[in-house]
């Protein structure tokens, strides 16, 4: 099953690769050819805020003692690690296209500076992941930092509305509840986003895969630390 | 190139290149993993 959905995935991917740069029109306004750079920017954007929407979920879901289950941390985790990888791109892909349309590689913008708090938010969590700690002490900490750096979100998403600078507003979603863009570009952006989010489900679940098996290897081996830490004890004898 | 294609090549590059290798790198340790685990339980 997981196969059949990484072949579509592939698949999904292949055909906007080839509307996004064969299809589609360049756009003067746009950068030219560099339009194109879009059909990567918007989906990899969409994938951050989506992945760490799931952590934040998850990450609830975690703490509420009725939900509690060690696999709700373990997809929180993997959720992020991805969300930071797409969010990464976003910065990467944008300032390409940035460069030929507004004629600089980075700007103090509100988009912009808001998307890379956002990164560095994550990175910190999972930072914060990696120290040493029961899963239970882990889980708690990691839940409460995934809910609170999941406030930039929206902080985010909002930014080009509520200060309007360099970086322009959404070309579907907007203020003016206007979608500025038709034809074989929308389509494009449309699969984009379907393909993205299938890369991101597909390698949620391989990464999710890794950290049970993470967590197994670490619970053995603090098994095996405390068979030893006993076996090296010296034996008490009472005394007669 | 003056139409920007170099931004659009290097972009895609980019995005191919990253996913494919965070691809390889989870592939990869979960591979080892399993079998050092597996190892393990043998003997």
């Amino acid at each position: 099953m997981k196969r059949l959905f990484a072949a579509a995935t592939l698949v999904t991917l292949g055909v906007t690769a080839v509307f996004a740069l064969w299809v589609t029109p360049e756009r003067e306004n746009q950068g030219f050819q560099a339009v194109r750079l879009l059909y990567l920017h918007v989906p990899t954007a969409w994938v951050a805020y989506l992945a760490f929407g799931v952590t934040a979920l998850t990450s609830l879901l975690w703490l509420i003692p009725r939900t509690r289950d060690a696999a709700w941390d373990l997809i929180a985790g993997a959720s992020a690690e991805v969300g930071v990888v797409f969010t990464g791109l976003t910065l990467v892909v944008g300032s390409l296209w940035g460069k030929p349309t507004w004629g600089t590689w980075w700007e103090w913008d509100a988009r912009l500076t808001t998307t890379a708090i956002l990164f560095f938010l994550y990175l910190g969590y999972l930072a914060l992941r990696r120290t040493a700690a029961t899963a239970d002490e882990r889980g708690k900490r990691c839940a409460i930092a995934a809910l609170i750096a999941f406030v930039d979100v929206p902080i985010s998403y909002l930014s080009v509305t509520w200060w309007q600078t360099l970086h322009q507003q959404g070309t579907v979603f907007n203020p003016q509840n206007k979608v500025l863009i038709d034809g074989s570009m929308a389509f494009t952006l449309v699969l984009a986003v379907v393909a993205f989010t299938m890369l991101y489900a597909y390698l949620v679940m391989e990464r999710f895969e890794l950290a049970r098996l993470e967590e197994g290897r670490e619970a053995r081996e603090l098994a095996q630390a405390i068979a030893e830490r006993i076996a090296a004890e010296p034996v008490e004898v009472a005394p007669a | 190139m003056s139409t920007n294609w170099n931004y659009v090549i290097v972009g895609y590059t980019v995005v191919a290149v990253t996913m494919v290798s965070y691809f390889v790198w989870i592939k990869g340790r979960t591979r080892k993993l399993r079998r050092s685990l597996r190892d393990e339980d043998n003997g």
